[in-house]
C-alpha cells in the first residue's frame, strides 16, 4: 500500500520509426493513427499532463476509449514505457528513473502474460524466488494466495490446461502474492466472456477488501469503471476529462465527452436554446420547455451563463413514456428492443436518435411485446435531471 | 446423389494416385540408405556387381567391413569419432547460445542497426560456401581456427544465418507481456532471457539444434579445408581415406563406416523430431 501521484505526467511518442518499439506495436500505432492524438514538436503526445493524486489503499480505475492513453498512463507507472516529462512518485519516492522491479509494483496483464513453462504454482512463486524468500515462507504465501482466489487444485498444472478465467486468476495471484505497494491492472477482464467477466469483477471487489493495497485499474468497459472504482478518471485522446466518484462523474459529467461515455444506454442529446427568464433558466427543446432545478439554476448563475444554443443531455432512464405531460416531446419508433424486465426505444425525434427505458411492468398489456415501428409516442422529463453543455467546447455550464 | 458418389469415387482416386506417387517417392528417397546398409554387410567385390541385392552365403561378409573399416591406415577411427563429437556438440551449442540471445536482441529492439544485422544475417544464408572457402581457410590457419576446438567458431559464422532467421520468427510470436512481466517481477535482461524467454525457446532450440548437428556432423568440405588433416580427421575425412593408392576404394567398407556415422545422427533426430515438428509450426498460429 502506497501512495501514488502523478503530476505534469506526458509521454510523446517519437514519429521516427522508433529506436525502441518495444511497447509500441503495430496495433498501437493504428489505434494513435485513428485517434485524434495531438502532434508535437518530435513527436505524438500520447499523455498531455496527467495529474493525479492517488491515496493510500485507493481503488482508481482509468477509463476511455481505444488510443485515449489509459494504458501508456499505467505503464508509465509500471516502468515500462519511459516517461517524457512530469514527476511519478510512489509512496512519495520520485521513480521515474526507477526500473520496473525495483518500484514495488505487480501488474496484471490482459492476456495474462503467464510463464508457459512454468506451472501455476512455480508462477506464483517466481516472484518471490528473485526475492530470495525461503522456500517455506514462498509456500505459505503461495498456498494462501491461492485459497483467496480458489485455484489451489490447479497449482500443479501449466498454464495451457487452464480456463481463461483460471489464468486470470493465476496472474492476479502472482500479483499479489508480493503484497505489492501498487496492483497495477491493465483491462485484465477483456480477455473473458461476457458471464466470466461479471464474476470476475466481483471476485476483484471481494479481493480489494481482503488486501491492503492501492490498485490502479484500466478498462474500456464503463460498467467495470463504475462498479470497482472509488474514483473513475476518464481519458479521451491523452487528456483527462474528469476524476471523480462514480457517482460524480454519472451526475455531474464535466464535458460531453464524459455524459456519453459514461452510463449505459448512453445519454441522450438535443439541441436545445438555454433562456433567461425574469432571472429563471430554461431550456427549450422543440415546443417544450424544461425549467432546471434549484441547484442547477444556482450553479449556472454562479457561471454567469449567458443564454446560448446548447446541447441538452438527459438519461434514458430519466425520460418518461407519456402523452399526459405539461412538456412533451414527440418521435416515432425507429426500434424497439425487448430486453425482458424493460425495452429499449430507440426515437427519432427532432432529427436525433433517442433512447427510452420503458419498464415493462409500467406498460399496458398490449405494449408489453414492444412497440409498432413507426409509430409515435410523445416522453417527458424532469428539469431536475438535465445536463447543459456548450455547443463551443462541449463543457458543463454548471461547473 | 450419383454426382456425389461420383465425386467420391473420384477423390478415392485422386488419393490413391497419390499415395502411389509417394510410395514411389519414399523408396527412391530411402534406397541409396538402404544400399548403405545392405552393402556395408557384403563382401566389396559383390557391392560393384550386386549392389541391390541382399547379402547371400556367398556375398556376406558378416563385421568384417566394420573391423575393417575402423582399423585401417594409421589414425585410430575413434580419435576421428572424438573430433566429429567435439565439432559437433561445441558448434552447436555455440550457434544456439548465441544465436538465441541475438535473435531475442533483434526480435525486440528496432533499431537500424538491427535490422542490419538481421538483414545481413539472412543473406549470408545465399552466399554459397565454395564462394568463401579458400579466403576462409587461410584466414582460419591465421587465426588458429584449424583444431577441433576452435573451429566452431567458423561453423557459428557459418550457421548463424538459418539459426538467426528461426530464432527470430519465434521470439517474434512470444507476447512481449511475458517479458514485462518478468521485469516487472523482478528480472533484468539476462535473468529474463535466461529464466523466461530460454525456457520458451526449446522447440525452436532443438530444431535449430538438429538441423545443425546433421550439418556438422556431416560436414566435408570446412573441416577438410580448415583443419590440420595430419592431426586431426573428422568421420566423413577418415571415411575419404580408405580410397587405396591407385584410385581403388573399399566401398564395403566405406558404406559400413558410412552407416556407422549416420546412427548417431539418426538416433538424435528420432529422439527430438515431435519437436522439430513443433518448431517449425511455432508462430504459425495463435496458440
Amino acid at each position: 500500500m502506497a501512495t501514488v501521484s502523478l503530476k505534469h505526467i506526458e509521454k510523446i511518442y517519437p514519429n521516427i520509426e522508433g529506436e525502441k518499439k518495444h511497447h509500441f506495436g503495430k496495433k498501437k500505432q493504428e489505434e494513435k493513427k485513428k485517434s485524434n492524438l495531438k502532434q508535437v514538436e518530435g513527436g505524438v503526445l500520447a499523455v498531455e499532463d496527467f495529474n493525479l493524486e492517488i491515496a493510500d489503499r485507493e481503488f482508481v480505475v482509468l477509463v476511455g476509449p481505444s488510443g485515449c492513453g489509459k494504458s501508456t498512463t499505467l505503464r508509465m507507472i509500471a516502468g515500462l514505457e519511459e516517461i517524457t516529462s512530469g514527476e511519478l512518485r510512489i509512496d512519495g519516492k520520485l521513480v521515474n528513473d526507477v526500473a520496473p522491479k525495483d518500484r514495488d509494483i505487480a501488474m496484471v496483464f490482459q492476456s495474462y502474460a503467464l510463464y508457459p513453462h512454468m506451472t501455476v504454482r512455480e508462477n506464483m512463486a517466481f516472484p518471490l524466488k528473485l526475492r530470495k524468500m525461503p522456500q517455506d515462507q514462498i509456500d505459505k504465501k503461495v498456498d494462501e494466495a491461492a485459497e483467496i482466489l480458489g485455484i489451489t487444485q490447479y497449482l500443479d498444472r501449466k498454464p495451457k490446461a487452464l480456463s481463461g478465467g483460471q489464468r486470470q486468476r493465476v496472474a492476479i495471484g502472482r500479483a499479489i502474492v508480493r503484497e505489492p505497494k501498487v496492483l497495477l491492472m491493465d483491462e485484465p477482464l477483456s480477455n473473458l466472456d461476457a458471464k466470466l467477466r461479471n464474476q470476475m469483477r466481483a471476485e476483484i471487489i471481494k479481493l480489494r477488501q481482503r488486501i491492503d493495497t492501492t490498485f490502479i485499474y484500466v478498462t474500456h468497459d464503463q460498467t467495470e469503471a463504475m462498479t470497482l472504482g472509488d474514483r473513475i478518471v476518464i481519458m479521451r485522446d491523452g487528456v483527462v476529462q474528469q476524476v471523480g466518484t462514480p457517482q460524480e462523474v454519472f451526475d455531474h459529467p464535466a464535458n460531453l465527452f464524459v455524459a456519453g461515455f459514461i452510463g449505459v444506454p448512453q445519454m441522450n442529446f438535443f439541441d436545445a436554446k438555454l433562456v433567461k427568464e425574469n432571472g429563471v433558466y430554461k431550456a427549450i427543446v422543440g415546443d417544450a420547455t424544461f425549467v432546471p432545478n434549484e441547484a442547477k439554476q444556482k450553479r449556472l448563475t454562479a457561471q454567469n451563463v449567458e443564454p446560448q444554443d446548447v446541447t441538452l443531455g438527459i438519461r434514458p432512464e430519466h425520460v418518461t413514456l407519456t402523452d399526459d405531460a405539461p412538456q412533451l416531446v414527440t418521435g416515432t419508433v425507429d426500434v424497439s428492443e425487448m430486453m425482458g424486465s424493460s425495452i429499449h426505444l430507440h426515437l427519432n425525434t427532432l432529427g436525433k436518435d433517442v433512447i427510452v427505458i420503458v419498464q415493462t411492468q409500467d406498460l399496458k398489456e398490449e405494449k408489453r411485446g414492444g412497440f409498432e415501428l413507426g409509430e409515435k409516442v410523445s416522453f417527458t422529463f424532469d428539469g431536475d435531471v438535465i445536463h447543459l453543455f456548450s455547443k463551443k467546447d462541449e463543457k458543463n455550464l454548471e461547473f | 446423389m450419383a454426382s456425389k458418389q461420383e465425386t467420391l469415387t473420384s477423390e478415392k482416386r485422386n488419393k490413391t494416385i497419390a499415395s502411389v506417387i509417394l510410395t514411389i517417392i519414399c523408396i527412391i528417397w530411402v534406397l541409396p540408405i538402404v544400399s548403405v546398409v545392405i552393402n556395408s554387410f557384403k563382401k566389396n567385390t559383390f557391392v560393384k556387381t550386386e549392389t541391390f541385392a541382399l547379402p547371400n552365403a556367398q556375398s556376406a561378409a558378416g563385421w568384417s567391413n566394420f573391423i575393417k573399416g575402423m582399423t585401417f591406415g594409421n589414425y585410430p577411427f575413434m580419435a576421428a569419432v572424438a573430433n566429429s563429437v567435439i565439432i559437433t556438440v561445441l558448434s552447436t551449442f555455440l550457434i544456439l547460445f548465441f544465436c538465441s540471445m541475438a535473435a531475442w536482441y533483434i526480435a525486440r529492439v528496432n533499431s537500424k542497426f538491427c535490422k542490419i544485422l538481421y538483414y545481413l544475417c539472412i543473406f549470408s544464408m545465399v552466399v554459397p560456401f565454395q564462394m568463401v572457402m579458400f579466403t576462409l581457410s587461410k584466414t582460419a590457419d591465421t587465426l588458429q581456427l584449424n583444431t577441433p576446438f576452435t573451429i566452431p567458431i567458423v561453423y557459428l559464422g557459418f550457421g548463424a544465418g538459418l539459426a538467426i532467421f528461426m530464432f527470430v520468427g519465434f521470439v517474434k510470436s512470444i507476447p512481449i507481456e511475458i517479458e514485462e512481466a518478468a521485469s516487472i517481477d523482478g528480472c533484468g535482461p539476462i535473468r529474463t532471457f535466461f529464466r523466461v524467454v530460454l525456457p520458451m525457446l526449446k522447440p525452436t532450440l532443438i530444431s535449430v539444434g538438429i538441423l545443425e548437428v546433421m550439418w556438422v556432423w556431416n560436414d566435408y568440405l570446412l573441416p577438410y579445408l580448415v583443419l590440420d588433416i595430419n592431426k586431426y580427421r573428422t568421420i566423413p575425412i577418415h571415411i575419404q581415406y580408405l580410397k587405396g593408392s591407385y584410385g581403388t576404394v573399399d566401398l564395403g567398407a566405406t558404406m559400413a563406416l558410412i552407416l556407422l556415422s549416420i546412427i548417431p545422427v539418426i538416433v538424435f533426430y528420432l529422439a527430438l523430431q515431435k519437436y522439430i515438428i513443433k518448431g517449425v509450426a511455432a508462430g504459425a498460429v495463435k496458440g
